[in-house]
């Protein structure tokens, strides 16, 4: 067991150097000349020589692989350099910004988990009555809905209409109220599909049959049963939908006004702000690769036969 | 009752209580976070206030107008008014500048300002390679003390726009001398203003009224700036009351659409005609037909404004035939709006040669152009370049567009990488120097602004004229350079930009802002 999770700790750490190198070579690939835009920080009406100086300054004229390498040994020490753009430490602005961002996605995951178990037991549980064709319903519009549509149906409904939650802010559990069902909804919706199927699937078994000469009723033989033998596949899609999050931080953070990593992101791609890209885009593959390694770790303890097969 | 029922009714009455104890919760949490909004006025910005040093061109513009005052401030119509200097007079034909202070004025930390707080300041950045833009720094000699309340600045010609260039946010605003570390480094912002500030964070800053404000202070205490980055978000926080002003083209800007839609919803909007011009610019260097003023005037008859108008501003904004609206202080005689006529542009690009059905051709070359558009530069600029590419089509020009984002055309523009592109003038108390020197003259390196028409031979004596032209004659000599402009075509005014803002029922008595550069927080007061 211990042997296999370190194999997949270095399969993650190299999957971490390809992407990196792979995210690198697609930010300095953009178009546009940062050197421009920090010019133009520096005095309004900037000269080509300005220009000139700039990129020199923060080695835009040195070779792609020494700017790389120089980046990469830096980062592994924590210093992910200065913001072109406001000159701050980025690691520290990351620091700031970390807190939010799990914030964000740990309330959408709860959110998702919860939302996803309710909607798929009621649908296995009232399986093909009302209620599972309600459940389904929603399941399939959520699903359809785009996050920044349904972030700003709920600050329609909720806070202009309603006025029970603000529009925006991080003051408390009040106001993560919505950010987290927007982040949560999709994955949830998705989830749900995951647990229906999978009950289905599991009330069709013969140890089904068994419980039921045995007199339990439908909802115990749900929860006690057939619920152990859908962890697995749940597990596996819970980690691909926490890990999809990332994503939509970086369009619920602004819609919010959450300073998160994800609202960082944004900017820095607007600005063409290299050092704040690379080390958003470093944290989020990061986060990726960790959450895939705990599913991983997770499925192999809660499925016996996936345990005996990998070792 | 059986032992069932009972369990159903404990749970019935866990779920009530439950649900009504997270309603009260919610309603107790929502009562704290809008209370204690009496006296405050919350706007909403984009982007954090950021780096407030005024001698810096970094900070947000509206956080800096709050607490830094100029000498003199720019008025409705381009006014020239008494701030921190109550009197001016330009003597020497323009090259010295005399100034009385104002007196009894105090910092926000309680240093006074007197004529060596006027020194310290300019010392920082006039004369400076970063501030050369600025015809006071360029041409920048001396300064002397008279007295405490007298200065006198020397130049080495007269500064073109002088008093204007005084009224700008920066780098000429008045930070307190005392305020800087010792070796003379920015540390926090202190200036004259009516603000003071207290917090400052990613999500914002508080204000608070500074009570020893030499003039009149402002009618409420606290003023917040709240960082809403997205535009439906600043929309939908000031229908339910957490915002109660956005607006403007630096602050948070608002597009007509959204103007309608809140105006639709209740909101009080205010539009008014702005002061910059929205304009097509030729590249001629690129393309070849472009030289050609009969292809421009072309264009210039192709172009259904009113209809541009309709698809940027909802028919707000006022369609232009003039470099600058009437807002901008010598912005010339008003021309003819030309009005879309597609027979007349094909007649003037057969008299051109540019011939045939369908797109037109000379000498085998088809004619066809590409306009460089950016959604982050001028939102909707997109779907202007569609209309424009149909009209074009019309009359025989192939138009193709090519959409960036903003990194992108500030790299395009000065290489001169476009055949078309979309101009923005620079507004006042910027015009109209700024656009003209910068925008037309050939020798003058404007960087990522780019050139919106250059001709060595024609163009730039008259705009050097302009430049050096004394002040009784200054209004005929630039007229000179716009009859230029307009008699060859050499540009296609499209639009005046309209200014527009929105505000809560809370605040009363709003009045738009003299420059989209200031926040307009002077008249109002908060009810309710």
């Amino acid at each position: 067991m211990i042997s296999l999770i370190s194999k997949r700790i270095w399969q993650s750490l190299l999957l971490l150097f390809l992407a990196s190198v792979l995210c690198f070579s697609l930010v300095i690939s953009a178009p546009g000349n940062v050197a421009i835009l920090i010019a133009e920080l520096r005095s309004p009406i900037v000269s080509k020589e300005d220009i000139a100086k700039v990129a020199e300054e923060i080695g835009l004229n040195k070779p792609l692989p020494l700017r790389y390498v120089g980046w990469l040994g830096d980062a592994i020490q924590g210093n992910f350099g200065i913001s072109y753009k406001t000159g701050e430490d980025v690691g520290e602005s990351l620091e700031k910004r970390l807190s939010i961002t799990a914030t964000l996605i740990a309330g959408g995951a709860a959110f998702a988990l919860m939302g996803s178990l309710f909607l798929g037991f009621v649908g296995a549980l009232y399986a093909h009555r009302m209620p599972d064709y309600l459940a389904r319903g929603a399941a399939l519009i959520s699903a359809s809905t785009p996050s920044f549509f349904v972030g700003a149906l709920l600050v329609y409904a909720f806070s202009v209409a309603l006025r029970i939650f603000p529009t925006f802010g991080y003051g408390g559990p009040i106001s993560w109220v919505l950010p987290w069902t927007t982040i949560g909804l999709l994955p949830a919706s998705v989830l749900s599909r995951v647990v229906r199927v999978g009950l289905e699937e599991a009330m069709a078994r013969p140890y089904v049959l068994t419980a039921m000469s045995k007199g339990l009723t439908r909802s115990q033989i749900l929860f006690r049963d057939a619920m152990p033998n859908i962890i697995p596949t749940y597990l596996s899609a819970l980690g691909t939908q926490v890990g999809v999050m990332v994503v939509g931080a970086v369009v619920i953070e602004p819609m919010f006004a959450w300073q998160g990593v994800g609202e960082l992101f944004l900017t820095g791609v607007r600005f063409r702000d290299f050092m704040v890209v690379q080390a958003c885009l470093l944290i989020f593959i990061t986060f990726f690769i960790v959450v895939n390694l705990t599913v991983d770790v997770g499925m192999m303890l809660t499925d016996p036969k996936l345990r005996r097969q990998r070792s | 009752m059986d032992k069932h029922s009972i369990a159903m009714k404990r749970r019935s009455f866990l779920l009530g209580a439950s649900g009504a104890l997270g309603l009260a919760f919610t309603k107790t949490a929502w009562a704290q976070t809008s209370s204690g909004s009496g006296g405050t006025l919350r706007v909403a910005v984009t982007k954090p206030a950021g780096d407030l040093n005024p001698h810096k061109f970094a900070g947000l513009w509206a956080a800096q107008d709050l607490m830094f005052e100029p000498l003199m401030n720019y008025g409705p119509g381009g006014e020239i008014m008494p701030c921190l200097a109550t009197a001016w007079l330009l003597e020497d034909a323009g090259k010295t500048l005399k100034l009385t202070l104002r007196e009894n004025v105090v910092f926000q930390d309680g240093a006074p300002f007197d004529a060596s707080a006027v020194k310290w300041n300019f010392e920082r950045w006039i004369g400076l390679d970063s501030s050369s833009w600025m015809n006071s720094s360029r041409l920048y000699k001396s300064l002397e003390i008279v007295d405490d309340h007298h200065v006198t600045l020397h130049f080495s010609e007269p500064p073109l726009g002088l008093l204007q260039e005084l009224t700008y946010i920066r780098p000429v605003r008045f930070l307190s001398p005392k305020s800087v570390a010792a070796d003379g480094a920015y540390v926090a912002p202190v200036g004259t203003g009516p603000w003071k500030q207290k917090l400052a964070s990613e999500s914002g800053s508080v204000f608070e009224r500074f009570d020893a404000y030499w003039s009149e202070k402002p009618g409420f205490a606290t003023l917040e700036l709240k960082v809403l980055p997205d535009s439906r978000n600043r929309m939908a926080a000031l229908r339910a009351g957490d915002i109660d002003l956005i607006g403007g083209a630096y602050v948070s800007p608002l597009t007509a659409t959204e103007a309608q839609t809140l105006k639709s919803a209740g909101v009080d909007v205010s539009i008014k005609p702005g002061t910059t011009t929205l304009v097509l610019g030729f590249n001629h260097d690129h393309v070849a037909a472009l030289k050609d003023p009969l292809v421009r005037k072309a264009i210039n008859v192709g172009i259904d404004r009113a209809a541009i108008s309709q698809v940027l501003y909802r028919g707000y904004a006022e369609v232009a035939a003039n470099l600058f609206a009437t807002g901008v202080p010598m912005s010339g005689t008003r021309y003819d709006v030309p009005a879309m006529d597609p027979q007349a542009a094909r007649d003037l690009l057969e008299k051109a040669g540019w011939t045939g059905d369908g797109i037109r051709t000379k000498d085998g070359i088809p004619l066809a152009m590409e306009i460089i558009v950016s959604e982050e530069q001028i939102p909707g600029s997109r779907s202007v370049a569609e209309v424009l590419q149909s009209e074009f089509r019309e009359i025989g020009i192939d138009l193709s567009i090519r959409s960036v984002d903003h990194a992108s055309r500030h790299s395009d523009i000065p290489a001169r990488k476009y055949d078309l592109a979309f101009f923005l003038t620079y507004d006042a108390p910027y015009d109209p120097f700024g656009s003209v020197v910068g925008m037309f003259l050939s020798t003058y390196d404007n960087g990522v602004d780019g050139k919106l028409f250059m001709d060595a031979d024609n163009l730039d004596p008259l705009v050097a004229a302009a430049m050096s032209a004394s002040e009784a004659d200054m209004q005929s000599s630039l007229q000179k350079v716009y009859d230029w402009l307009h008699e060859n075509a050499a540009i296609a005014p499209l639009l005046y930009v309209p200014s527009i803002w929105a505000h809560s029922e809370r605040v009363a008595g709003f009045k738009g802002p003299a420059t989209e550069y200031d926040l307009p927080y002077e008249h109002i007061t908060l009810v309710g």
